[in-house]
């Protein structure tokens, strides 16, 4: 049996994408002196979705990635170390690395090795940076075995519960033990068989724990695999019968107080083991009675250890360890049960003694709890130093993944729930092909509104009525539809902060970020193509905008600049400003520039159109290129989008206070602003953000040049002018003085558009005519009007090249 | 959607008949979305005259094509019995104007002969075959490979 799955693919890769920029967004908000517990726990969460989701699909760079930093949030999140900036940059780097990962697989080029490993190794050392400290007892051996991330070979011993149906029969057994063998050396100590479902190998192997897991996880349930280092042999047994208890599966350090449990002890547990195991079992039933204390201390099997030294009279040493390094554990419902386990006290006053244990453990539920603490307690009676540095090892070491998993699991489970009740995805077709039914439903209606106004309104008053109500759903339904396809804002603006914070930071400035209006929506396809012109304006204004801080001391300004990006709506545009409160642009600067360039300026020009010489291709006032910016490749560009997306730029400036670039946008890709112009009989759209003016020619300002060329003369311009009938070859008004000029500006230039008649303005819904025709030179799109007719829209550049091409041919001509 | 390549003589199967001049053509019903009467075209510039224009039908931009023109069969009256078939061509919807629909005949191999060479409006490449129905010749027409084609120019040439 096998499953294809890369049909999965895509939804990881989409949801992964979402999770790495959710983690980015709460690591930018976290306040490094006082991080909200909330929030690391969100970003824990996102992390272990990745990896997860990484695992499931084998993509185990990144798994190893995630579990690295998974390891660093984790002690973060159980406040076991402070949260320090470089910690925040170390994630945020991870994130970039688990990017580039993400698009490796999804086909982009292959991600740089030394930088994982640079990423991986700085978080190793920002997790150890604090153990050292903590752990001067730890033994060397105790180092090797419990550091998971540092990988060295190693021995451990691995045991495992198996399911019937798989211990009983060899074959599963031998394909389970070549999984493993994939992975390590494998050394069989117990196999399995159909009495005795207990697996027990040694491995030497270089491969994480987690990787062991997953090797075997189609075979058994990762909670009833437990791994220790290989000297753990005398504590082995215990736990290999303890089949379903999640805090022993775990290479969960505490266990290594078992180390040098006598003899007697473990046989003795041995005999008791039905009753052992219930120990296990009711233990983690209590614990679910407890969900806050579950949460944060999940791996409940520590508690015994914690409450039993805490209540232990004769180790006051470790009295005092435990509550100052580990809060969590005296939260942990461990602590009280011990403390209010009259058996268990006595017990340890009492110091060991297998019978007794034995006896102890008899009476449930309560006192059986006491009995794994008794359990434990010979064991740390008789060695004390080893327990004593396993105290510090457990209070040190990175518990890594697994001690939280029951917490984290139920935390994964309720996020998935909200998500799934709260969105759904769906395919951008499906989407748009309700978008134009919607439309189509419209043009009926409008139809159907048409018809029924002849009728005489006292007799057909209900069916008036009804087509009034079907008018108002319509447009209702209308709204709603084309909203689906509409993203807040925040969607582009949440990427800046990261791009200022590092930006700021390589340029030795102060800079705030402020966002307004992060709710005003845009359509998807807008947001999509929005979001490299806006870097680009951010990045200009970072590093030309804003000035140093001893600059802005200088200027008597905050030494912290403010930079802000405001959307908001207004009529039927979306209007996006980038403010910076920085230096402004320098107008004798830019003319000074201009002139060098040799383009057309004068000092008297407008400050508009001197701002506008910015948009100048090549165009750059800096005196050196950084890496930042400068190199003039940029506003030209920016100012190039925004058009091609049927938008426009303006700038605003004033010297000292900063300067605003202003981008207006339409709504969605998909609707235009119009000009509705007739020639011939047909109707053309013209974009109303290419129209200048529309005036009506007066003949003494066209001037026919050499054979049928004309120009016109408008404000001291000469402009081509292009009959619009001649071009598209209709039958249009022949007398200039009866028709209309529309000025138009493309890349080309300005020209003038010589039109019938302007029908009016208005908003139409851009359909392709390549779809089931082929492209027509001179238009850009087709679109339904009102009526039901369609219309051309028509491509201004294109019809400017055109015209100006008629015209020299008809010059040629003659 | 499939290109099968044809030869000689075409499966047999139902197809929708309509005249164009003196002839009867027969075309597979399954390339016909629909059929409706011949509305207001928009002009397209600088296209062929057979090429009427594009039509909106429910928010598809349809282009129009005049195999009357196309075939100079004379007649291009316009009026409420002009008649348009609507194909869906490849993932391409398109409509023909044609001089009158006849109805939808069953044909199956017996009763359809490969095309000799004749003097048909139509280029020989474009016809599958012969089919006889009650004593009328019917004209089997290959629309998918005729649409396609270079000389009506609907599709861009590379996409031919």
């Amino acid at each position: 049996m096998s499953i294809d799955m890369s049909q999965f693919y895509q939804v990881f890769f989409e949801e992964t994408s979402e999770h790495l920029a959710s983690m980015e967004n709460l690591l930018l908000n976290l306040d490094v002196d006082d991080p909200s517990l909330e929030d690391l726990n969100a970003v824990f969460r996102a992390a272990h979705s990745i990896k997860g989701g990484s695992g499931t699909f084998g993509f185990t760079d990144m798994t190893s990635v995630t579990h690295v930093l998974e390891g660093l949030l984790d002690r973060l999140r159980k406040e076991e170390l402070p949260l320090k900036a470089e910690m925040v940059d170390a994630f945020l780097s991870a994130g970039d690395v688990l990017r580039a990962q993400l698009e490796h697989h999804q086909g982009g080029p292959e991600t740089d090795a030394g930088e994982i490993e640079a990423v991986c190794a700085r978080l190793n050392q920002l997790a150890a940076g604090e153990e050292e400290h903590t752990k001067p007892h730890k033994g060397a051996s105790d180092t090797t075995a419990t550091v998971a991330e540092a990988a060295p070979v190693r021995q451990i011993r691995l045991s495992c519960t198996l399911p019937q149906n798989i211990a009983a029969v060899p074959e599963s057994v031998d394909n389970l033990l070549d999984a493993l063998r994939d992975v390590a050396a494998v050394d069989v100590k117990i196999r399995p068989n159909s009495a005795d479902n207990t697996l027990v190998v040694v491995l030497t192997t270089q491969a994480l724990d987690a990787d062991l897991k997953d090797a075997l996880a189609f075979y058994s349930a990762s909670e009833s695999i437990s791994i220790h280092p290989e000297d753990e042999e005398e504590a082995y047994g215990f736990f290999v019968d303890l089949p379903g208890d999640a805090s022993t599966s775990n290479e969960d350090p505490g266990y290594g107080f078992f180390d040098d449990i006598p003899e007697q002890t473990s046989t003795a547990l041995k005999a008791e083991a039905e009753a052992v195991a219930d120990v296990g079992y009711g233990f983690f039933d209590d614990a679910e009675v407890f969900p806050a204390a579950t949460a944060q201390q999940p791996a409940g099997g520590e508690d015994p250890g914690y409450g039993l030294f805490d209540d232990s009279p004769g180790n006051p040493e470790r009295h005092r360890v435990s509550p100052g390094d580990s809060p969590a554990a005296i939260e942990g419902p461990g602590y009280g049960i011990y403390v209010d386990a009259p058996g268990g006290l006595g017990l340890f006053d009492d110091a060991p003694g297998a019978e007794r244990v034995l006896k102890s453990s008899a009476p449930p539920p309560f006192s059986n709890r006491a009995a794994t603490s008794t359990a434990a307690s010979p064991a740390a009676s008789v060695a004390t130093p080893a327990a004593d540095a396993v105290v510090g090892r457990r209070l040190s070491d990175n518990p890594v993944i697994e001690t939280a998993k029951s917490g984290r699991r139920d935390n994964d489970k309720t996020v998935t729930a909200a998500n799934t009740d709260t969105s759904i995805r769906v395919a951008v077709e499906k989407v748009d092909q309700l978008i134009n039914l919607v439309g189509e439903l419209v043009i009926t209606q409008a139809m159907l509104a048409e018809a029924a106004s002849t009728f005489d309104p006292v007799q057909a008053e209900r069916l008036l009525a009804g087509i009034d109500l079907l008018s108002r759903n319509t447009r209702d339904m209308q709204e709603s539809v084309m909203s689906i396809r509409m993203l807040p804002m925040s969607m582009v603006f949440s990427r800046f902060p990261r791009v200022v914070r590092d930006l700021a930071g390589k340029l030795n400035k102060q800079v705030e970020m402020k966002t307004i209006g992060d709710n005003t929506e845009l359509d998807k396809g807008l947001i999509e193509k929005i979001t490299d012109p806006m870097t680009h304006l951010v990045r200009n204004s970072l590093d030309h905008g804003i000035e140093t801080p001893e600059k802005r001391i200088a200027a008597g300004k905050n030494p912290k600049g403010t930079l802000t990006l405001k959307a908001s709506h207004q009529g039927g545009n979306v209007v996006i400003e980038v403010i910076d409160d920085g230096g402004g642009l320098n107008r004798a600067r830019i003319l000074e520039k201009a002139k060098e360039k040799g383009l057309a300026v004068s000092d008297g020009m407008s400050d508009y159109d001197v701002w506008q010489l910015i948009f100048a291709p090549g165009f750059s006032t800096a005196d050196v290129v950084t890496d930042v910016s400068g190199r003039g490749v940029g506003m030209d560009v920016v100012k190039r989008n925004i058009e091609g997306l049927g938008g426009r730029v303006e700038l605003e400036s004033s010297p000292g206070f900063g300067t605003r670039t202003v981008i207006r946008l339409p709504l969605t890709l998909a609707i235009l602003d119009g000009m509705s112009v007739g020639v011939g009989g047909e109707t053309f759209i013209i974009p109303i953000t290419t129209v200048i003016e529309s005036l009506q020619p007066n003949l003494d300002d066209i001037r026919t040049l050499a054979g049928d060329s004309r120009m016109v003369h408008i404000r001291g311009e000469y402009l081509p002018l292009i009959s619009l009938a001649d071009t598209f070859g209709l039958d249009g008004v022949k007398d200039i003085t009866k028709g209309l000029l529309v000025v138009v500006e493309a890349e080309e230039g300005k020209a003038a558009l010589f039109v019938d008649e302007l029908l009016g303005q208005q908003q139409v819904v851009i359909k392709s005519l390549e779809a089931n025709y082929r492209k027509v030179n001179g238009i850009s799109g087709a679109t339904i009007m009102g009526d039901g007719r369609v219309a051309m829209i028509i491509d201004i550049s294109a019809v400017t090249r055109m015209g100006l091409m008629n015209n020299s041919r008809q010059r040629m001509a003659a | 959607m499939d290109y099968p390549e044809t030869s000689g003589v075409a499966a047999s199967g139902e197809y929708l008949t309509f005249t164009l001049g003196a002839e009867e053509y027969g075309i597979d019903i399954l390339k016909v979305q629909e059929i409706r009467g011949y509305d207001a075209v928009t002009k397209i510039a600088n296209a062929p005259p057979f090429i009427k224009g594009v039509i909106n039908l429910r928010g598809v931009i349809v282009p129009i094509v005049d195999l009357r023109i196309k075939f100079n069969l004379g007649n291009f009256t316009y009026d409420q019995f002009t008649v348009v078939i609507i194909l869906n061509i490849g993932k391409r919807v398109m409509g023909i104007v044609v001089d009158g629909v006849s109805d939808v005949i069953q044909l199956s191999s017996d009763n359809m002969h490969a095309s000799p060479e004749f003097g048909s409006v139509l280029d020989t490449r474009y016809i599958l075959g012969l089919g006889t129905v009650e004593g009328r010749m019917i004209i089997v027409v290959d629309i998918e490979r005729l649409m396609s084609s270079q000389e009506m120019s609907l599709i861009e040439a590379a996409a031919s």
